[in-house]
């Protein structure tokens, strides 16, 4: 007998109750631990629905005892009842996270299917019930579709810029931040119109919006698609066309990678993840899946939206370009940059002040959303 | 946090004493109606594969199991645990190997079924991740586990309906995961439903107070149904939890931006400017935050 068990047991008078062939029942009430340890000598000799009686008395009188819970589990196991001994083992565990036996029966019970264990229904709280009222009213209407395809009803469109920030000015002084906000709104409108998305913006009117905000916007309205318009501008006037950008690990050109870490040169909150050694973090695995499936699913909205520029609309295709923006990927869903165009170039600059052609352009992001 | 089959990596001497004898004699019980023969052997290896891999002693353990599989090739319980063992090491592919080596041994042995399913999405492959998980649901109904991975899909998908359906037969099979609450209160929150959504987050923050991403989506909740302080005092107790937490501050940062504007268009400056100085407080780099003070602070 061990030293610890042995204290208890003296602290407890059981030694002495027994040398004198006394229940200590008799003497005083049984406790948990009287319980627990009849259940015990119980289960060495066979008889489990005898420990099962005492056990499940030994842990109504101690809720805390990860003991008497890895008997209880040893008797269910016992009486053949899988799903009641794993249940059981889990509350061992729960409660003392170093109880090696509990844990190991649970991983060998739990390799193959056990029965479902039965709940005891509870009396709903106010804020159960609402939930139930609202599912009754809202569930049945979601559409269930089986497949994997990456699905858009939710769209946050960020106008570039705004404020005292005017991003790019053109030669005649049409400013980046103007054709934004316009291409923003028009898009909004369209698609709130279409009724099948739902839009926001990240901005509505003439004002700066930080950079962190914006993607804070889409968490805020849970985004299925971060879309920031942008117009391009470069000292060589010369330059022209539009191209796509979005996030990924390793940048696609020595130019993406320099946009990239201008871009990240921002205060960086998040602590890197630290990797535990020893130790398979599943949700961690389960993080980087979903950010790489974003990241992944980024790289198909931007290609698709280039290709419906290319034949949309009359501006040279200069192609899909990817790099790890910080502010792309603290986005927890797909999300791209559009330059629609470059402001310096003089006769891009005439187009992007034409109605008409912002309408085209925003006839082609609509047919990229398809 | 979901950990199938991990124990923690080091542990107190307290428990040990007492377990030591219930263990040996449990396990004997347990692995020697197969075994007879070789029950003494098998037994005692697996037994200490078990509680050096408990303690983190990965390399003892891995040679117990190793010596275990040799004495009973068939034995899922050591392939299972070798498979975990290799996972931690980082040699997936030999992990990759012993689940799939219990898999032959046995199909309906889930809890491989499960890894593999992991070790595919690992490595990015959804489709092969999913049939496994989807295997599992097939011969077990009740595989919380199963269902959590296939909601969780679902919800990457942004197909809510799906995840929703998924993730509450997660919930339903077993309440006691905190990840589950918060997936599927995500899924909710998704669609509207925001008292689900609500229910689902505080649940998932019963289990684990310190869920701070729970914590920062019902701060969301509050925000966009106008509850602004409330929202806000959400935000700041996932500070208390994690001073660091990036979401936390650029949630506050534009609450209180947004809170300034609306002080400012109501004529209220002194409150607007009160406003933005909350903002530099949270995060001092915020341009917008920065420049309003500069003009309206004076």
């Amino acid at each position: 007998m061990d030293r610890r068990l042995f204290l208890n047991l003296l602290g407890k008078g059981v030694l002495a109750s027994s040398a004198l062939g006394i229940f200590p029942s008799l003497v005083w009430g049984k406790t948990s631990f009287d319980y627990a340890l009849e259940g015990q000598n119980l289960i060495q000799s066979g008889n489990y629905d005898g420990a099962l009686k005492v056990l499940k008395e030994a842990v109504r009188l101690d809720p805390q005892s990860d003991w008497a819970f890895g008997l209880l589990g040893r008797a269910y196991r016992g009486l053949g009842q899988k799903a009641e001994a794993v249940d059981a083992f889990r509350q061992a565990v729960r409660l003392n996270p170093e109880d090696v036996y509990s844990r190991m029966m649970i991983e060998i019970m739990t390799q193959k299917p056990i029965p479902k264990l039965k709940k005891v229904k509870k009396p709903l709280t106010p804020l159960e019930k609402k939930a139930l009222e609202e599912e009754n009213q809202m569930l049945s209407r979601l559409g269930s579709d089986e497949g994997l395809e990456y699905q858009v009803k939710r769209v946050v469109i960020d106008a570039g810029h705004g404020g005292f920030d005017s991003g790019a000015v053109g030669l005649n002084g049409l400013k980046e931040k103007d054709v934004n906000l316009d291409l923003a709104k028009k898009l909004h409108q369209r698609l709130q119109s279409g009724g099948e998305v739902k839009a926001f913006l990240t901005r509505t009117e003439d004002y700066y919006v930080p950079l962190s905000d914006r993607t804070v916007i889409a968490n805020q309205y849970q985004a299925d698609l971060f879309i920031s318009i942008h117009i391009n501008a470069n000292k060589n006037r010369e330059a022209h066309g539009s191209e796509t950008y979005f996030c990924a690990e390793k940048a696609s050109s020595k130019e993406a990678a320099r946009v990239a870490e201008l871009e990240n040169a921002v205060l960086k909150y998040d602590k890197p993840f630290k990797k535990r050694p020893g130790y398979i973090d599943i949700e961690e695995i389960l993080f980087q899946f979903e950010r790489k499936l974003y990241w992944s699913e980024s790289g198909k909205f931007a290609g698709g939206f280039q290709d419906r520029f290319k034949h949309g609309l009359p501006l040279k295709s200069r192609g899909v370009h990817s790099a790890n923006f910080y502010v792309l990927r603290t986005a927890k869903m797909p999300s791209i940059l559009l330059e629609t165009g470059f402001i310096s170039n003089s006769n891009e600059e005439s187009m992007l002040k034409q109605p008409a052609f912002r309408e085209k352009i925003v006839d082609a992001i609509m047919r990229g959303l398809v | 946090m979901r950990n199938r089959g991990q124990a923690k990596g080091d542990r107190g001497q307290g428990s040990v004493v007492r377990g030591t004898c219930v263990i040996i004699f449990a396990v004997l019980i347990f692995f020697c109606s197969g075994y007879a023969a070789l029950a003494v052997d098998i037994n005692d290896l697996i037994f200490q594969g078990a509680d050096f891999h408990y303690k983190g002693k990965l390399d003892e353990a891995i040679v117990k199991f190793q010596a275990a599989v040799r004495i009973d090739p068939g034995n899922e319980y050591a392939h299972n645990q070798l498979g975990i063992l290799y996972a931690k090491k980082e040699r997936f592919g030999d992990a990759f190997q012993e689940f799939s080596r219990v898999v032959q041994i046995d199909r309906r042995n889930t809890f491989a079924l499960l890894w593999l399913g992991i070790l595919h999405l690992r490595q990015n492959d959804l489709n092969n991740a999913f049939e496994k998980f989807q295997e599992i649901v097939k011969i077990d109904p009740n595989n919380a586990d199963a269902y959590y991975y296939l909601g969780a899909i679902y919800n990457f998908r942004h197909n809510q309906a799906k995840a929703i359906e998924y993730l509450k037969k997660a919930r339903d099979a077993d309440s006691g995961e905190a990840d589950t609450h918060y997936r599927l209160g995500k899924a909710f929150h998704n669609v509207d439903m925001i008292y689900n959504a609500l229910l689902e987050y505080d649940r998932a923050l019963r289990l684990r107070p310190s869920y701070t991403v729970a914590i920062n989506e019902t701060g969301w909740i509050y925000y966009n149904h106008g509850s602004y302080e409330e929202a806000i005092g959400e935000w700041k107790k996932t500070l208390k939890i994690n001073p660091r937490d990036g979401d936390a501050i650029f949630n506050l940062a534009k609450a209180y931006n947004d809170l300034a504007w609306k002080a400012l268009s109501a004529g209220n400056r002194k409150e607007a400017v009160r406003y933005w100085k909350k903002t530099l407080g949270v995060n001092p780099s915020n341009k917008a935050a920065k420049y309003n003070l500069k003009k309206y602070g004076k």
